[in-house]
C-alpha cells in the first residue's frame, strides 16, 4: 500500500477536539477522506461497512476501548489487514508492550507533532507497501 | 439497651452474662452499654470483641463454680471496650476526620461543578482555535497561491516571453495585489490571531478554579491518608493500582514504568523488535 492521497481513514477518539485535531493533520499531509467514531463500538461498526484503509485510534474510550478495537480488529478476517496506529495518553510501558502485542502499526503519545503523524504514518505505509 | 450496628452478638452475649449472674450482682446490666453505643465501629474494636466472645462462653459454663472470681474479670473487659469505643470516638473527633467526611460531602459536588466548568471552557476555547485555524488556514493559501502566480508571471517578463499587453496586465494585477488582496488577507488572518489568542483567557478561569480544587484535593488526601495509615495493615498499603487505562501521566518524575515522550516508545518497541 502507497501513501495513496485517497486512502480512507477513520479516526476514533472520545474527544471531538482531539478527532478534528488528527483529521486536520491528516489533511495537511493530503489525506481528506477521513471519516471519525467517537468509540470503539461506533468504529466497529463503521469498519464493518467497508472502505476503510487506515484506522487512528485513542486507547481510553467509553463503550469498547482502543486496545479491544485492536484485538478485534485483529480477529476479524476481513478487517484484520487494516493498519492501526494508536493516539493515546496512556504511557506507561505495559501500554506500550501491550499494544504491540495486539498488533499495533504504531504508537504515538499525546501530546504528540505533526512531525511525529507524519513519521509514523509513513513508517506504516512503508512496511505496508513491502508486505 | 440502645443497640447499634454490630451489637446484637454483644447484646446475646451479655443477655447470657446478665441472666447468669442476675441473682448475685443486680447492677450487671450497667457495664455494657459502652461498647453498644460505639457507633464508629472498627476491625480492631470488632477483633478484641470477637476474641472475648469466643473465651466467655467457658466462663459462663464455669460460672456456676466461680461466680464470685469470673464477673470482676468480664467487668474489666468490657470496661476496656467501652474504653477504647470512646477514645476511638475522640480520636476521630480530634483529628477532625467528623468535620473532614462533612467537609467532603459538603465540598464534592462544587469541586465536580467546578470541573465541569473547567471542561466546558477548555472546550469551547479549543473549539474557537479550531475555528479559527479553519479560517485563516485557506486565506493563508490564496495569499502564497496569489504570490505564486504573480512570481511565475514576473519570472516570464524576466525571460523575456510577455508581450507588451500581457506585461500591462499583469502590472496592473501586481498592483492591485498589492494594494487590496494582501492587505484584506493580512488583516483578516491578524484577525482570526487574535481570535486565537483571545481563546486563551480559559487559562485564567480555569486556573483559578483548579487551584482552588487542588487545595481541596490536598486536604482530602492528607485526611484520607492519616486515615487510611491508621485503619490499614501495612501489607495492605503496597497493593498498587494496575490498570490500563491510567490517562496521561501527570508527574513522570521517578518512575520507571511510564514513558515520558515518543523517542522512548519508540525505542522501547524496537527493543522488542516491533
Amino acid at each position: 500500500m502507497a501513501a495513496d492521497p485517497k486512502t480512507r481513514f477513520l479516526v476514533v477518539d472520545d474527544f471531538s477536539t482531539m478527532r478534528r485535531i488528527v483529521r486536520n493533520l491528516l489533511k495537511e499531509l493530503g489525506f481528506t477522506n477521513v471519516d471519525e467514531a467517537e468509540d470503539g463500538a461506533i468504529a466497529l461498526q463503521k469498519l464493518q461497512g467497508g472502505g476503510f484503509e487506515f484506522v487512528v485510534t485513542d486507547w481510553n474510550m467509553p463503550n469498547m476501548d482502543g486496545l479491544t478495537l485492536l484485538q478485534t480488529i485483529r480477529a476479524t478476517p476481513n478487517l484484520k489487514h487494516l493498519p492501526v496506529l494508536m493516539i493515546t495518553a496512556e504511557a506507561k510501558k505495559e501500554n506500550i508492550i501491550a499494544a504491540a502485542q495486539a498488533g499495533a502499526s504504531g504508537y504515538i503519545v499525546k501530546p504528540f507533532t505533526a512531525g511525529t503523524l507524519s513519521e509514523k504514518l509513513n513508517k506504516i505505509f512503508e512496511k505496508y507497501g513491502q508486505a | 439497651m440502645s443497640a447499634s450496628n454490630d451489637s446484637s452478638d454483644l447484646e446475646a452475649l451479655f443477655d447470657s452474662i446478665a441472666s447468669d449472674y442476675q441473682p448475685a450482682t443486680p447492677a450487671a446490666p450497667v457495664p455494657p452499654p459502652a461498647p453498644g453505643k460505639n457507633d464508629g465501629d472498627n476491625d480492631e474494636l470488632q477483633a478484641l470483641f470477637d476474641s472475648v466472645a469466643a473465651e466467655s462462653p467457658a466462663a459462663v459454663a464455669g460460672g456456676d463454680q466461680v461466680q464470685g472470681d469470673a464477673w470482676p474479670q468480664q467487668e474489666a473487659v468490657f470496661n476496656r471496650i467501652g474504653h477504647m469505643a470512646r477514645t476511638l470516638h475522640d480520636t476521630l473527633g480530634q483529628l477532625g476526620y467528623d468535620k473532614l467526611i462533612e467537609k467532603t460531602v459538603s465540598a464534592l459536588p462544587d469541586a465536580k461543578d467546578r470541573l465541569a466548568y473547567v471542561a466546558n471552557l477548555t472546550e469551547q476555547a479549543a473549539c474557537r482555535v479550531l475555528n479559527a485555524t479553519d479560517i485563516a488556514g485557506p486565506l493563508v493559501d490564496d495569499i502564497a497561491a496569489g504570490s505564486k502566480r504573480l512570481g511565475d508571471s514576473w519570472d516570464r517578463v524576466f525571460a523575456n516571453q510577455m508581450s507588451p499587453e500581457e506585461f500591462r496586465k499583469l502590472a496592473i494585477e501586481t498592483r492591485q495585489f498589492f494594494n487590496q488582496q494582501l492587505p484584506e488577507k493580512t488583516q483578516a488572518t491578524h484577525a482570526q490571531l487574535t481570535e486565537i489568542m483571545m481563546a486563551q483567557d480559559f487559562q485564567d478561569l480555569t486556573g483559578q478554579v483548579i487551584k482552588k480544587i487542588v487545595v481541596l484535593a490536598q486536604e482530602l488526601e492528607s485526611g484520607l491518608m492519616g486515615l487510611l495509615i491508621e485503619v490499614l495493615p501495612d501489607a495492605k498499603r503496597t497493593e498498587e493500582v494496575t490498570s490500563l487505562m491510567n490517562g496521561p501521566v501527570v508527574n513522570a518524575q521517578g518512575r520507571t514504568d511510564v514513558v515520558v515522550n515518543q523517542e522512548q516508545v519508540d525505542d522501547l518497541l524496537d527493543s522488542l523488535g516491533f
